[in-house]
């Protein structure tokens, strides 16, 4: 939803102890466990979809439309007899590779300009923090609907518009972080030895923010699923007749009362994928001391 | 004749179970047992004799912010027109002309001047008397420039709004400027509702005709209310009044009926999925219009590839109509082939081309297409577009034309994609005349053009088709002109489809054909 | 103190005047051409080139900004380009019966939330949290259209007791539009509470584990006392910002919604008006958003430092 201003405090820390830190808090965390297990079965189901069904999500079989769960199509078919299971499997193909690509790009952008403004503060970080505050004050909605109108639908778009408008709030959440680390001595040690902006921030910076960039790299994983499907289901997203769940969603809630596997497959695999990646960045959180729920929303 | 979709398990049920939690039952079991059953729809509304009295409630989309109640304008409140205005001749059930404000018409032999005898005793909702001058100034309002009427490039080849004659106050005198032996049925277009004389400035707001209703209220886009005229021609109207309302979206203008909110759905051709949706409902039902959308992709012939003719053809022989309609409709409608006259027109030619993907295949490779991608429009404005579409695009594939199926908004689908995009998905009503049908939308230069075809030689043939005051033969011009359609032009016509309208099982003496809507015999029972 | 007021009052300011530009600059990128939009079929090229002048296209975009920022100061955002009627008034009425909406939303995502934030810290652990807990989560996980969509399902359509869709248009009374505010309000109150519950858990957690609260609690106030005294008002210190931020979410969640409902809001008129082009309409909810986002945030934040004795001291780090 909205981004808080947050300070997280992020140690220094060495290669060999972050990489004992992270199994400890995959141990430690439940939460996290379940989380990313429920991602990575998501991932695999996507991955091996043509194995797991038979069915063609895309083909037209006019003789079983709208069927209920049987033992041919565990999940029914719909209006234009696709099988919906196979949609569904294969629909996380699309909504992981877009939204994937998305946030990808986002914390990517967000965390060099984040790390950039933080390092070099004074104009530079008032003025980006000016523009920001003015792109955030804009409603998403429409940032993402002028993006998709004025370049057309398809899937770059789509991941460019998700930038467009989350970049900015992954930028306060990186800046917040890396304005801890700044101050601290081997940064100002760096600045001494005279190397570049971009060295110290590959070096000095980013290791000690990796914890939050995970986190927001979850986070906001979460909310560009959902982002994607609520475009699709207003009818700016993916073209049919793209397996996407937003528009499986969109294509048969009429339906729901005759078919109601049709939409409610669709939804589950949406939700359980956001519940995972929900889990995920709470277990990380939690367990790295982000504060998480500030940054949140 | 009742509904014959539901088996009785349902009705059963919900006699057992009671109040709150029927409802929520036979919602489930619907949703159970529809998956198994073959799906079936009925076929008509409730029959029976209405209640006399009442509001119906009608749930139409909201066509433009520019929407008039002026019939000849381009941009009409479609709804509002029947309830309003009267035509001089109409569409009876049966496709041939009827009478309306005019009781009989001849022309002389050469069908170069038409006589129109107008009915007495008809006055407008104001109260005057309607006369010929308001039938001849009816069709100068839509001759005139400034109206911008459509049908304006359809009458203006043919009438002289200054020759128009009126002899006595019943009779009315057109002389044409070239012949033709069916001008009457151009008159059958919803452009053509009579106003009053010297109305053009105030009409699009006063709505004052000679209809069964009289207007209360109208906004663009917006709702809207009609009364009962009891001094109406024909008697008045079952229905106290009538209240329209605009819902943009199609599922939430279905939902208002399944809530009950609405009575009837306008202008709005369910989808297979929604319709067996509402037919399983407590309140609602659907009624059929038998073959009356016409569904087409047209191709612009100005654009490329579609400039050649061959990649046209290609087009057409490369999909089977037949998996069209199967997937698209689940079979309630029927196949096009190609032919834009409607099955059920006494001109009709049923001889096609078959269905060949092979030779599609090879046309498209001499015409040095091979492999050809191409972008296909839809969008959400009709729920069928997308469908059909999708059908099109999978019966295609097997001639190795690869189709994109693009979603487009529905608000702006009429000014941003129509006639600008090389190929989309629309439809029209079927009910035009086919004089009407070929000189609106397929002769060269008419603003309905949708395809952009320009051909002389069907140009002239549609002149001497107009000219031949022989039935048969003139029949037989008309089957040419299908043909030529069929073979060159750059309409793909996958299919007629039965309109599907959801309406309230209160509803009684629901009947609708072509652009045709009684409002005088529709009511409701036990609202 | 002051000037920390006047400090933020003025950075919103900015705030504002830097969003109006990029508004502006945003819609002018917008394909199609505004004049063949309006034309329509019958767009010869001198009726565009006539049109152009008369909505003066014509001439550079820093002086059109000028006048449209000059007009929307005085509240004058020009004339809608398909309803040919004032731009201000259209906008306004739309802007009523989403505020309408969002006051309920509001109310019911506040209430229902911090209850359920406050039960959830207090059985820390236990089972009222994992159900509030797993409940917020599965809330956050579903999209809003998801929820209404269910709604309707529930109460319009087996379960008679609301209407499924508006059939009013923007100038609907309050009256008219009152028995249809509250599925869409519920269907964003369920998304944007699933927020908030976190929220307050958390800070009742961390109030509670507190020293002044062990201390009170040792001197002998009953649980109830705590809560009330000590629970609720750190539950809600931070909600109150959630809300604020929230408000440019729900714009957007709005007009999922609204769409759904068929509800004549501002988030229906920014859908069709980019659908339809027609830019001073689109600028001018972007624009009075814009307004409502920046006083939204600037009241948290001053409302924040009056409740919080720590903030009034130190200000606020950015």
């Amino acid at each position: 939803m909205t981004t808080l201003d947050t300070a997280p405090v992020a140690a220094p820390a060495a290669a060999p102890a972050r990489a004992v830190r992270v199994w400890r808090t995959l141990r430690s965390s439940r939460a996290a466990v379940i989380g990313l297990s429920v991602v990575a079965v998501h991932v695999l189901i996507a991955l091996l979809a043509p194995l797991l069904t038979t069915y063609d999500p895309i083909a037209n079989s006019a003789d079983e439309a709208l069927l209920g769960p049987s033992r041919q199509h565990w999940a029914g078919t719909d209006q234009y007899g696709r099988d919906v299971l196979a949609r569904v499997l294969y629909g996380g193909r699309y909504a992981l590779g877009v939204s994937v690509t998305a946030t990808l790009l986002t914390v990517a952008l967000g965390t060099v300009i984040g790390c950039a403004a933080a390092l070099r503060g004074g104009r530079f970080d008032d003025v980006l923090g000016r523009i920001l505050d003015a792109v955030l004050s804009v409603p998403a909605i429409l940032t993402l609907l002028v993006v998709v109108t004025a370049l057309g639908t398809g899937p770059s778009v789509i991941v460019l518009a998700i930038a467009v408008v989350y970049v900015p709030q992954v930028v306060r959440v990186v800046r917040g972080a890396a304005l801890a680390v700044v101050p601290q001595d081997y940064v100002t040690a760096a600045r001494a030895r005279g190397e570049g902006t971009w060295a110290i921030l590959r070096r000095e910076i980013l290791p000690n923010i990796t914890d939050v960039v995970c986190v927001e790299f979850a986070m906001r994983a979460s909310w560009v699923v959902l982002l994607i499907s609520s475009l699709s289901f207003l009818g700016f997203g993916a073209d049919p007749p793209t397996p996407d769940w937003g528009l499986m969603v969109a294509e048969n809630r009429t339906a729901i009362t005759v078919v109601p596997m049709a939409s409610l497959a669709p939804i589950i695999a949406l939700a359980t994928l956001v519940v995972g990646l929900n889990l995920a960045a709470d277990g990380l959180s939690k367990a790295w001391g982000v504060d998480r729920i500030r940054e949140g929303s | 004749m009742p509904d014959i979709h539901h088996p009785g398990r349902r009705s059963v049920l919900a006699a057992g179970a009671a109040g709150a939690a029927s409802l929520g039952a036979s919602w489930l079991l619907t949703g159970c047992t529809g998956a198994a059953s073959a799906p079936v729809l009925p076929v008509a509304a409730r029959q029976g004799t209405p209640d006399r009295g009442g509001t119906l409630r009608i749930a139409r989309p909201p066509a433009s912010d520019a929407e008039t109640l002026d019939p000849a304008g381009a941009l009409s409140a479609y709804e509002y027109l029947g309830a309003l205005y009267n035509r001089l001749v109409r569409i009876g059930r049966d496709g041939a002309l009827a009478p309306d404000l005019a009781e009989s018409w001849e022309p002389d032999d050469q069908a170069r001047t038409w006589t129109f005898r107008l009915r007495k005793g008809v006055t407008f909702h104001d109260g005057r008397a309607f006369t010929a001058a308001d039938a001849a100034y009816t069709l100068r309002h839509i001759l005139d420039k400034r109206t911008a009427s459509p049908q304006a490039a359809v009458l203006a080849p043919l009438v002289d709004p200054a020759r128009l004659r009126t002899p006595d106050d019943h009779t009315l005198v057109v002389p044409l400027k070239t012949p033709n032996a069916e001008f009457p049925s151009l008159l059958t277009h919803y452009n053509c509702y009579v106003v009053p004389d010297g109305s053009a400035r105030s009409i699009g707001r006063t709505g004052i005709g000679t209809g069964p209703f009289k207007l209360e209220s109208f906004a663009p886009a917006g709702p809207g209310r009609v009364t009962a005229y009891k001094d109406h021609w024909q008697g008045r109207p079952v229905l106290d009044a009538i209240t329209f309302f605009t819902v943009a979206d199609m599922s939430a203008r279905s939902n208002a009926l399944l809530a009950g909110q609405v009575d009837l759905l306008s202008q709005t051709n369910l989808d297979f999925a929604t319709a067996r949706v509402i037919a399983a409902s407590d309140r609602a039902t659907i009624a059929r219009v038998e073959n009356a959308q016409w569904y087409v992709l047209p191709m612009l012939t100005t654009e490329k590839p579609f400039t050649d003719v061959r990649v046209r053809q290609a087009m057409k022989l490369a999909y089977d109509p037949e998996h069209v309609v199967k997937v698209a409709l689940q079979g309630a409608g029927t196949a096009g082939w190609d032919n834009p006259v409607p099955p059920s027109d006494p001109a009709h030619i049923s001889a096609h081309p078959e269905h060949d993907p092979e030779k599609a295949r090879h046309l498209l490779k001499k015409a040095g297409h091979e492999g050809l991608a191409v972008d296909l429009y839809t969008s959400s404005y009709d729920p069928v577009f997308t469908p059909m579409a999708l059908a099109y695009q999978d019966s295609a594939r097997r001639a190795g034309i690869r189709v994109r199926v693009r979603t487009a908004a529905a608000d702006s689908y009429y000014t941003q994609i129509w006639m600008k995009k090389p190929l989309m998905a629309t439809y029209w009503y079927t009910g035009r005349p086919v004089d009407q049908l070929f000189t609106q939308v397929f002769r060269g230069g008419s603003s309905y053009n949708e395809t952009a075809w320009s051909d002389k030689d069907f140009d002239a043939l549609l002149d001497r088709a107009r000219r031949e005051t022989d039935d048969t033969r003139r029949r037989e011009l008309y089957g040419e002109a299908q043909t030529f359609v069929v073979d060159k032009g750059g309409a793909i016509t996958p299919m007629f489809a039965d309109r599907l309208v959801g309406v309230s099982r209160k509803v009684r003496g629901y009947a609708e054909h072509g652009f045709e809507f009684d409002y005088l015999g529709i009511g409701l029972k036990g609202a | 103190m002051l000037s920390f007021v006047a400090r933020r009052i003025a950075a919103a300011l900015g705030t504002l005047l830097l969003a109006s530009v990029l508004v502006f600059l945003a819609v002018q990128a917008l394909p199609g051409d505004v004049a063949t939009q309006v034309l329509g079929k019958d767009a010869t090229p001198d009726a565009v080139a006539a049109l152009r002048g008369q909505l003066g296209l014509d001439r550079p975009a820093w002086e059109r900004y000028i006048d449209w920022a000059g007009g929307a100061l005085h509240g004058d955002f020009g004339t809608s380009l398909v309803s040919g009627k004032a731009v201000g008034g259209e906008v306004a009425s739309y802007l009523g019966n989403s505020a309408l909406i969002a006051l309920v939303t509001v109310l019911f995502a506040v209430t229902g939330s911090i209850v359920l934030g406050v039960l959830a810290g207090l059985y820390r652990d236990r089972w009222p949290d994992h159900l509030i807990s797993t409940a917020s989560l599965v809330g956050m996980s579903v999209p809003e259209f998801v929820v209404a969509t269910v709604l309707v399902l529930c109460f319009s359509v087996a379960l008679p007791w609301f209407p499924a869709v508006v059939l009013y248009g923007p100038e609907a009374s309050v009256g008219q539009l009152l028995p249809a505010v509250w599925l869409p309000a519920l269907s964003l109150a369920i998304v944007m509470a699933a927020y908030i519950v976190r929220m307050a858990r958390t800070s009742v957690i961390d109030v509670m584990a507190s020293d002044y609260v062990t201390t009170a609690r040792l001197k002998g106030l009953s649980t109830w006392r705590v809560v009330t005294r000590h629970a609720l008002p750190s539950a809600l210190l931070p909600t109150l910002h959630v809300i604020a931020l929230n408000v440019a979410w729900l714009v957007g969640g709005v007009a999922v919604v609204e769409n759904v409902f068929n509800y004549p809001g501002v988030g229906k008129l920014l859908l069709s008006s980019v659908q339809n082009r027609d830019l001073p309409v689109i600028q001018a909810v972007a624009l009075v958003s814009a307004v409502v986002y920046v006083t939204c945030n600037l009241a948290a934040d001053l409302g924040a430092m009056a409740l919080n004795p720590k903030l009034r001291t130190r200000g606020r780090t950015r």
